[in-house]
């Protein structure tokens, strides 16, 4: 009886297209009502989450181009052949800067003595010193730590992924075939870093969570990108490097290696490696994921969706911010690239995301 | 294998007398004596990889780094046949049912105390007795939701309750995962018999704490709560939140506003209305209980007393496995529910009573004494096992403070096959089980079967290099 009752005042509704719904009776929720129920609203997350996410995200992009910056200066060194003793400290001073460790004082140490040879010691500084807050495996350590702290709100595929490549990287043979071959640990780190990714996007619902993991990536992203064009334009002016082309030429390969792009710039500019263009593709292009403008968007796609569930009524200072870095980029397109105008360029970025990042940690970390 | 078992004059869970095994171990040593000992070392293997590239390890404290250990896994099963199973099931149903109603008599009227069942200065000494906890009403009433009851075996195979775990008893997890990893590396040996499954436990929980939410809201907001990615049992905190689907908050997480407790959220606050809680009572609100706890919230208790959030288990429960009110158990169930228990106690001598105490100090050497409010295996003395100067050393302490100390007869409890190297030995395990108690009283069908894995120990903790084992408790034959 009840149930046919009910059936009737469905008709009812959908006849007056719910133009009398507060007049009518609630109807009784029961587990078989023939209809599938409205999924409830996406929750605002716990501000601790949010920020392990955030950082799991950023120290996972990092430690991705940790192992390939590194690798790809293995190559670059294998191209040159000889290079004089204060040429190949040059090349891995460079590498150090990319990540400002030329200055701290392990960085130092490692840079000015030693007996093994010098690409060796970096190599090992980068990816498996502990002192170094930078080298890969303590990447990926503050990766799983954050990851490690919030199981709970990432896919159990995520957290294997992460903690599996976290234990090969952590093995004890890991030195030793560092020494043999470094392309095959390097790769596996970075591989692993993109399968994470992969893993990630397929079975981590897209909300607010997988929004601050494009978030942090993509900032992270852009300032590494920012940073390996800002050390191979000091390695190219300083006075040691003729700028012959055939240097030159691989040079700038080796940054568009450092940063994924060389088929996608490759296919673009039909192999023309004329460093204004390198630079162009690496900051403006729309479509390589890896340029700093794509980058810029995805972030300004993710803060939408962020706030858009936060506080929807509001502009979030990040949405700015980013929408700031966005009109630059679009002025900057315009004019003529001169190395003190890409030295603007790039002084300009890094200091939006420096403001963007501290922008996240205000209005979503410290409530 | 099994060439050299030695069965040690105590009941062995899977034989009968040297060579014969039990007929519910049959298919179990078929199988295990048909496989060469490389392919069991390659399960086992396959097992330990498995648990740590699942991130499934608790952290053991020396030199001041925790270090990150996977709880050693043996595979051979311990196996629970049905009708020893149903006694289980009744028993640990009647004694949470009466540890209930203790707990509520003895923060409201104290009948039991009033008649004299338990001496009242047993209970107004209890360290882990809570005056804030007098004359609070909790949810229908329920204090103890969780609990996890140790059970040994004696010498004839009767069931015993060592103790009874209803503060934040950890390790279901394992339970669970267990299960998992058996499924993964001994499918053929599990498919042979018809085991009851276990995963129904998170399920089970999160029903047990929605029953507890304030009327106000359809859809309640629970949350468990931890102290943290530091502390030994983190992997079961977020295990149980991610089965549940809920939020793993730690203290800083939440705060204490005019009377409720809500979370903080990117969005701002959002109020919460139940906390399965896995930190002490002690930490829980530095303003009602330790002062220096920053691991709690806050004001987290005058919430609770206004009713406006609930705890699981309620703060206070420590009163009922205080090891020297443990003795008292059966009084209760005599007390409160009028039956015989159905689960025997250890035989206990409370040093605080003048002539169990004579007794002790005379028979030191074949007791274990236990600190009342110690676990994990810390500040016991195994009287049998001891040197003349650890005994001195007890004595002292117990006659400083005979409140502190209880005593036992040492218990040859059981043992049962455990891989050492290449061949199988006897070691002894006990068994906890895991009580749900709500609206309906769930027994998950399983447990935790601990391994004291060091020969001839008598201590299962894991801290005290305790492994465990799958248990596998059958279907009712039809």
């Amino acid at each position: 009886m009840a149930e046919k009752t009910e059936g009737k005042e469905r008709v009812n509704v959908k006849r007056d297209w719910g133009m009398q719904t507060q007049s009518l009776p609630k109807l009784k929720p029961s587990t078989f009502q023939g209809r599938v129920p409205r999924s409830p609203a996406t929750r605002p997350m716990l501000a601790r989450v949010a920020e392990s996410l955030y950082w799991m995200s950023r120290y996972m992009e990092r430690a991705e181009h940790v192992g390939r910056i590194v690798l790809v200066n293995f190559n670059v060194l294998m191209d040159l052949g000889d290079l004089a003793q204060n040429m190949q400290e040059k090349q891995w001073l460079s590498v150090m800067r990319i990540l400002r460790l030329h200055t701290t004082p392990e960085g130092m140490q490692i840079l000015s003595q030693g007996d093994r040879n010098i690409g060796q010691r970096v190599a090992e500084f980068m990816a498996f010193d502990t002192r170094n807050r930078s080298s890969l495996i303590n990447c990926l350590t503050k990766a799983r730590e954050n990851a490690r702290s919030i199981r709970e709100s990432i896919s159990v595929e995520m957290w294997e992924t992460l903690n599996t490549l976290y234990w090969a990287q952590q093995a004890d043979d890991a030195k030793q075939s560092l020494a043999e071959s470094p392309q095959q640990i390097l790769n596996s780190a970075i591989m692993g870093s993109l399968l994470f990714q992969g893993v990630t996007d397929q079975t981590l619902p897209h909300g607010q969570g997988w929004q601050f993991i494009q978030l942090a990536k993509h900032l992270e992203r852009i300032e590494m990108t920012c940073r390996v064009i800002e050390a191979k334009f000091d390695i190219l002016k300083s006075q040691e490097w003729a700028l012959e082309t055939s240097l030159s030429n691989i040079q700038w390969m080796a940054v568009l290696r450092s940063c994924s792009s060389i088929e996608a710039f490759r296919r673009r500019y039909v192999g023309d490696l004329d460093p204004q263009r390198v630079v162009a593709f690496l900051i403006f292009d729309k479509e390589s994921p890896r340029s700093i403008r794509y980058c810029v968007r995805e972030a300004q796609k993710a803060v939408a969706g962020i706030a858009m569930a936060a506080h929807p009524l509001e502009i979030d200072p990040l949405e700015r911010i980013l929408g700031r870095l966005d009109g630059q980029l679009e002025l900057a397109e315009t004019r003529e690239l001169n190395s003190a105008g890409v030295k603007m360029v790039l002084e300009q970025i890094l200091e939006n995301t420096g403001e963007a990042a501290s922008a996240i940690q205000r209005s979503y970390f410290l409530h | 294998m099994f060439q050299n078992y030695e069965l040690n004059n105590i009941f062995d869970e899977m034989f009968r007398e040297t060579g014969v095994p039990r007929q519910h171990y049959e298919p179990v040593y078929g199988q295990l004596t048909s496989l060469n000992d490389g392919a069991f070392q390659r399960r086992r293997q396959m097992a330990d990889i498995s648990f740590r590239n699942q991130g499934i390890t608790f952290t053991v404290y020396k030199d001041d780094s925790g270090v990150e250990r996977i709880f050693p896994f043996d595979l051979v099963p311990r196996i629970v046949p049905a009708a020893e199973w149903r006694t289980i099931e009744r028993g640990l149903e009647q004694r949470i049912t009466a540890l209930n109603m203790f707990c509520k008599d003895v923060y409201h009227d104290q009948h039991i105390l009033r008649e004299k069942v338990i001496p009242a200065e047993m209970i107004y000494s209890a360290k882990m007795f809570r005056r804030e906890m007098l004359h609070v009403n909790v949810p229908n009433d329920i204090y103890i939701h969780v609990c996890g009851t140790d059970l040994i075996r004696d010498k004839d195979g009767s069931y015993l309750v060592l103790e009874d775990n209803g503060r934040t008893p950890s390790g279901v997890s394992y339970v669970i995962e267990n299960r998992a990893v058996m499924k993964r590396v001994l499918p053929s040996l599990f498919e042979s018999y018809p085991v009851r499954s276990v995963e129904e436990y998170p399920f089970n929980l999160l029903q047990c704490l929605k029953e507890l939410a304030p009327a106000r809201s359809e859809d309640p907001t629970i949350v468990v709560l931890t102290p943290g990615i530091y502390n030994s049992a983190y992997y079961e905190h977020s295990f149980l939140a991610r089965q549940m689907g809920v939020e793993l908050v730690e203290g800083k997480d939440l705060i204490y506003d005019d009377g409720k407790v809500y979370m903080r959220t990117t969005g701002g606050r959002r109020l919460v209305d139940v906390i399965y809680r896995r930190i002490d009572d002690d930490f829980l609100d530095p303003l009602c209980f330790r002062p220096d706890s920053i691991l709690g919230v806050p004001g987290l208790m005058n919430a609770y007393r206004c009713g406006n959030v609930a705890l699981a288990n309620a703060a206070g429960t420590g009163v009922a496995d205080d090891k020297a009110v443990y003795p008292y158990v059966p009084a209760m169930i005599k007390f409160y529910l009028k039956q015989e228990p159905i689960l025997n106690n250890v035989p206990t001598y409370v040093c605080a009573n003048d002539e169990h105490r004579k007794y002790v100090l005379e028979h030191l050497h074949e007791l274990v004494v236990k600190a009342t409010n110690e676990s994990g295996g810390y500040g016991m003395l195994m009287g049998h096992q001891s040197t003349a100067e650890e005994r001195a050393e007890f004595a002292k302490l117990i006659k400083a403070d005979p409140r502190n100390y209880i005593a036992q007869p040492v218990v040859q409890f059981s043992q049962c096959p455990s891989l050492v190297d290449d061949h199988f030995e006897g070691r002894r395990v006990d068994l906890r089980p895991y009580i749900l108690y709500g609206k309906k009283c769930v027994v998950t069908p399983g447990g935790l079967t601990r391994v004291a894995l060091k020969e001839g120990s008598l201590v299962v903790n894991s801290s005290q290099g305790g492994g465990s084992k799958d248990t596998w408790v059958l279907e009712e034959v039809r």
